[in-house]
């Protein structure tokens, strides 16, 4: 019986195709997880079965049955559920409010808060969540935020419930909690679709898998019947990927000097630890990776060093003033898209001085030449070059101020094959220029490919280093043995054990 | 790209056109529902402004407060920042104005209103700089602050006025001497027979000049945009933000004080409570009818000097105030209009 | 001493809780609109039409109850229209209340000059007349005596009630908390909105009304400034009613200080209290006094 098929769901937002003749189906009763890199579709399919987005073509069933939705309410009429990445809680409301909200049991409008409290604390108890459900949501954690997201489903009765990576916010405890609650759900005939990358998680809980990439469903198997095992769906993930050619990474052997050391570093944020004996250190002419899941305090330690964040205790020093960064949100905080290339790199320049435009169409002239940017004319805005080139002129930007210290983060997300070989070759480039280079990516291909020494951090703390030798030695055996492809796992497997805490003993 | 550029500027010429056109529907029937001749009082209006020069140098008075107001405002929305305040900043600069004008009256012509002209900026650049030091440590919009602010500096003012600086049973300060006015147009140019036009016009178009280099070929005007257009992306690039958003006020607000020049040198000789007339805020729908753009400001504060010289010549057959309600009508017509085309547009865009 | 003891009466509280009525009803209005998220800053235009409107209609039918209700419909459609920029158009919510301000103020000295022939005001008509039979309690028998006053009394607690115990409000709120949230649980966001912003329309219309009534005339520029007044009592309320309430008594207490001090002729500077609505609402707002945090969302289009 199946509970979800999608038909060739095709969405498109611009010339970006998210979803591409998207075709498999979801079984009834069924743990059904869905994997893939960062933009590879999944949220905009799960959005498009929630009703968020409408599909530009395909089909949709639900139950056997043909649906078109208009707005999530159709979805919640149809018993579906979902429970965001980021959280759709209201911080001002209590714990009460944000369940009952557009469902509300009320008479001549008025709310029957005695009712309502009876039914959700039921559920509370039946599925053990232990909540106050007078508390607001600004006095909750993470873990107990989800599980009012939770609450909202059940107190909805929904019967097929997505979860759009629910385990990336959580400790490992939490997330053992999180999956007894899953298999609660099954128990009870539901329908969880869980979206995750993480690839042993996929292994304890789901029953089937669908992988997805660039829009497409690349990869389909039933975990436990069909003898699913690891290092197939690492492969089924990673595998497809090195089609451009690696630059050659060699190291100088000079040793530079130490710009940057932080060393006990605490930092708080709304009364959170995010950053907890936080130590680093870089020198110039080598590239730390910083390797995490996101939200562990990598956006902490790059506000740390970039000079924004001051409230904190510990050691930092930074040995130069010239600091310069590559945001992982372009749109948000990596350019002004409504400026031209030009204009954006005049936004670098120190001294307030009277600018020619022929000054800034020469500037969009040679970045465009020398970094192979495709313009149709010298003034177009950025809003009009597609993410790869946006990234280039980012990197052209940032690498022309000549600074000391780069702040790479998640450089190639989102960013096509061609660009992103040519962002390693210029990282690497910069590196060899005695730069010291700060790597914080998600991406372990291009960690391990690109770093001299790699930090796992894990809830604020650099939990474990690799050094050179160890990386490469374990990537040269992944890549030689084409027979053995467990080698290069070994290495991931490790560091991911890292990277979710499995492992901080050390 | 080239031809967006082309087409924004196209979108925006559509919808100033439309709202003007919708404007004008507008008031014919309103005209036509109150039982007059729109035709007469058209051409009434035209031949009244156009037919004499004095009508033309009265335009160009009028037009001069809103040049100067219009710049100072479109700063800050460059910046992305609404200065609501700019009623209560002009107010307490040009009381600087005339209050150092008065005292320092023993100085040379020239010497006097360089130093006027810089306390008048200064102090209301000061009053700029309160809701921006607010907006940066505090997290709080601008948008109450000035509001609040221009309620609290007319009191200081009236304050100030009454019990220290006021001519007796007047809410003026002391006129300025004879021959520290500025020079009036028609003293050189007889063809503006006498109209208040001075050489604070002049003192007006250089403002959109310099606001004009300023904003569009300075590394600080490019970084001023780039803060209204995105501040977080600006922080990342490594504009000190708070720096610009200080500095846009403090200028945005110094500027709108020069129009106290206008008033206190080239018209009356003093500061008189209420003179500002909620200059301030016509102010903001000027910057707003010109997209923020210099040359747009002068067209736009011409258009509304007119209306507001126009009322004067048709209160015989209608009221002078209908001018008010028509400036009203094309801000609100300009908002929607300029707003649904877009929309309009985009949706064509897509498809 | 004569003032202290002219402060101390029955008179004074009674003028001090009269005069809080067009506050609370602008300040409650806005609060209305502002917690489903759009910032109304042209409370003080639409006081200023109604106050007009119902003078005007006041006057040429001679019946009170008549031009009530065509001042509040005629409020009504101008606060649609506000919302039709602010909600579908999403059109900046300041620029547009700005706009509304500037249109409202020369649309009603146009038809002051138009109808009455004057610059300055309309002439005089009976405004509504208090309740007679509430006069005659103890106390509190000048306050409850003016129907509106009364009525905004009462609109303290239904506001609470209608914000905090029904479905309207809890759906409304969350529209100016978080929009998105609200959406994804099927709550139509901007018909909230619009409710929200009719809501201001209706309220900041009865204040208007007050102000005309209670001065048997319509005078050009005689809201002055009370519709900003009122954002500032909402703010330091915490835009939250009952506190709203106490801030208006806060902000007519010092109007109603002002007058007495300028009859009784001694030298303080009024001007100096006239500011002081404006100056706490600023220190408020930097946190010196309690803290105090708008709607999530408000402001922002959706």
């Amino acid at each position: 019986m199946k509970a979800i098929e999608f038909n060739e769901i095709t969405k498109s937002f611009g010339d970006f195709y998210a979803n591409s003749g998207i075709t498999f189906s979801i079984n009834k009763n069924d743990v059904h997880c869905i994997l893939g890199e960062n933009g590879a579709g999944k949220t905009t399919l799960m959005n498009i079965l929630y009703g968020i987005h409408k599909p530009d073509s395909g089909k949709l069933l639900i139950n056997g049955s043909e649906v078109h939705f208009n707005s999530p309410l159709d979805a919640i009429s149809h018993k579906i559920g979902m429970v965001h990445q980021h959280f759709m809680l209201i911080e001002d409301f209590s714990v009460l409010e944000n369940v009952i909200l557009g469902n509300e049991i009320s008479e001549f409008d008025v709310i029957d808060f005695k009712k309502s409290r009876e039914i959700i604390n039921a559920l509370i108890k039946k599925y053990r969540l232990n909540l106050n459900i007078e508390c607001k949501i600004s006095d909750l954690n993470i873990s107990q935020q989800q599980k009012v997201e939770i609450l909202k489903l059940l107190y909805r009765n929904s019967d097929i419930l997505i979860f759009d990576e629910p385990t990336s916010v959580l400790s490992p405890v939490e997330i053992h909690e999180f999956f007894k609650i899953v298999d609660e759900f099954k128990s009870e005939g539901k329908t969880v679709i869980f979206i995750t990358h993480k690839l042993k998680e996929v292994m304890e809980i789901s029953d089937k898998v669908t992988v997805l990439s660039r829009g497409k469903v690349t990869f389909e198997k039933r975990t436990k019947d069909e003898g699913l095992d690891l290092s197939e769906l690492s492969r089924a993930i990673t595998g497809k990927e090195e089609t451009h050619s690696d630059p050659e990474n060699i190291k100088n052997d000079t040793e530079g000097e130490v710009v940057l050391t932080m060393k006990d570093i605490c930092l708080f944020k709304d009364k959170l630890p995010k950053l907890k004996d936080f130590e680093i250190r870089l020198s110039r002419g080598e590239i730390y990776g910083v390797c995490g899941v996101e939200g562990n305090g990598q956006n902490e330690i790059a506000d740390l060093i970039m000079g924004f964040e001051n409230n904190y205790s510990g050691e930092l020093i930074r040995l130069t003033k010239k600091v310069s960064i590559i945001p992982e949100d372009r749109n948000k905080k990596g350019m002004i898209k409504e400026y031209s290339i030009g204009e954006n790199f005049v936004l670098k320049f120190k001294r307030n001085r009277y600018v020619s435009d022929n000054q800034v169409r020469k500037i969009s002239e040679d970045v465009s030449q020398n970094f192979d940017v495709r313009l149709s004319s010298v003034d177009s805005d950025l809003d009009s070059l597609s993410g790869g080139n946006q990234q280039k002129v980012i990197f052209a930007r940032e690498l022309t101020a000549d600074n000391d210290i780069i702040i790479l983060m998640h450089p190639t997300r989102g960013v096509d094959i061609n660009a992103s070989g040519f962002i390693h070759k210029k990282i690497l480039e910069e590196r060899n220029k005695m730069k010291a280079i700060l790597l914080i990516s998600s991406d372990l291909d291009e960690l391990i490919k690109l770093s001299d020494r790699l930090g796992v951090i894990y809830n604020g703390k650099i939990v474990k280093e690799f050094d050179k030798s160890e990386l490469n030695r374990n990537y040269a055996e992944g890549q030689f043995s084409e027979k053995n492809p467990k080698n290069k796992f070994d290495i991931y497997e490790k560091i991911g054990m890292y990277m979710i805490g499995l492992a901080d003993e050390e | 790209m080239a031809w967006l550029m082309k087409s924004k500027l196209m979108l925006n010429f559509i919808s100033v056109a439309l709202s003007l056109f919708t404007t004008i529907l507008i008031v014919v029937l309103l005209l036509l529902i109150i039982g007059k001749n729109p035709v007469e009082i058209f051409s009434l209006v035209l031949s009244e402004i156009f037919g004499s020069g004095y009508g033309i140098g009265q335009v160009l008075f009028k037009a001069t407060p809103l040049i100067i107001c219009g710049c100072g405002i479109a700063v800050c929305f460059h910046a992305s920042l609404f200065n609501i305040g700019a009623e209560g900043q002009l107010n307490a600069g040009s009381f600087a104005i005339a209050l150092s004008a008065y005292y320092f009256g023993f100085l040379p012509f020239p010497i006097l209103i360089i130093c006027c002209t810089l306390a008048g900026f200064i102090v209301s650049g000061i009053f700029g700089l309160i809701p921006a030091l607010i907006k940066i440590k505090k997290d709080v919009s601008e948008v109450i602050t000035t509001i609040m602010l221009n309620f609290i500096i007319l009191a200081l003012i009236n304050y100030f006025l009454v019990e220290f600086f006021a001519v007796k049973a007047t809410m003026r300060t002391e006129k300025i001497n004879d021959d520290d006015f500025l020079f009036k147009l028609s003293d050189y140019i007889p063809f503006f027979q006498g109209s208040s036009v001075n050489a604070s016009f002049f003192i007006a178009l250089a403002i959109s000049v310099i606001f004009y280099l300023l904003i569009y070929k300075t590394t600080f005007g490019y970084k001023l945009r780039a803060v209204g257009f995105n501040q977080t992306a600006s922080k990342y690039i490594g504009i000190n933000t708070g720096k610009i958003l200080l500095l846009s006020f403090f200028i945005g607000a110094g500027i709108t004080s020069l129009v106290g020049l206008n008033y206190i040198f080239g018209y009356k000789g003093y500061y008189e409570l209420g003179f500002s007339n909620n200059l301030g805020f016509t102010a903001i729908a000027v910057s707003l009818l010109a997209k923020n753009n210099p040359i747009g400001i002068i067209l736009s504060s011409l258009l509304f000097a007119i209306l507001d010289y126009g009322g004067l010549s048709v209160n015989q057959l209608v009221p002078k105030e209908i001018m008010l309600l028509i400036q009203g009508i094309i801000i609100l017509s300009l908002l929607s209009i300029d707003k649904a085309v877009k929309i309009y547009f985009e949706r064509k865009g897509m498809a | 001493m004569d003032l202290i003891s002219s402060i101390l009466s029955i008179t004074f509280l009674t003028q001090v809780f009269r005069m809080m009525t067009p506050y609370y009803f602008g300040a409650n209005g806005a609060n209305f609109s502002e917690r489903g998220g759009v910032i109304n800053i042209s409370i003080e235009g639409f006081m200023n039409l109604s106050a007009f409107s119902f003078a005007m209609f006041g006057i040429i039918s001679g019946n009170i109850f008549f031009s009530l209700l065509i001042a509040i419909t005629i409020n009504l459609i101008f606060s649609i229209l506000f919302s039709w920029f602010t909600v579908k158009l999403k059109i900046n919510q300041i620029i547009a209340g700005v706009g509304f301000n500037l249109f409202i103020a020369g649309l009603t000295k146009f038809l002051l000059m138009l109808i009455f022939g004057s610059s300055s005001n309309t002439h005089r008509f009976e405004g509504i007349s208090d309740i007679d039979i509430f006069k005659k309690i103890p106390i509190i028998g000048g306050i409850v005596s003016d129907p509106l006053t009364l009525f905004c009394i009462l609109l303290v607690f239904v506001s609470n009630f209608i914000l905090y115990k029904t479905r309207f409000g809890l759906r409304l709120r969350s529209a100016g908390e978080n929009p998105e949230a609200a959406d994804t649980l099927g709550v139509r966001v901007r018909q909230y909105k619009f409710y929200g912003i009719m809501l201001s329309g209706i309220l900041s219309a009865l204040g208007g009304i007050w102000l005309a009534s209670n001065q048997n005339s319509y005078s050009e520029g005689m809201i002055a400034g009370r519709g900003y007044i009122a954002l500032a009592a909402m703010i330091i309320g915490k835009w939250k009613p009952v506190n709203i309430f106490f801030a208006c008594l806060m902000f007519s207490a010092f109007e109603a200080l002002e007058i007495t001090l300028q009859i009784s002729g001694t030298n303080i500077p009024t001007q100096l209290i006239q500011m002081l609505p404006y100056l706490i609402t600023i220190l408020v707002l930097i946190g010196f006094i309690g803290k105090t945090r708008p709607p999530a969302a408000d402001g922002e289009a959706y």
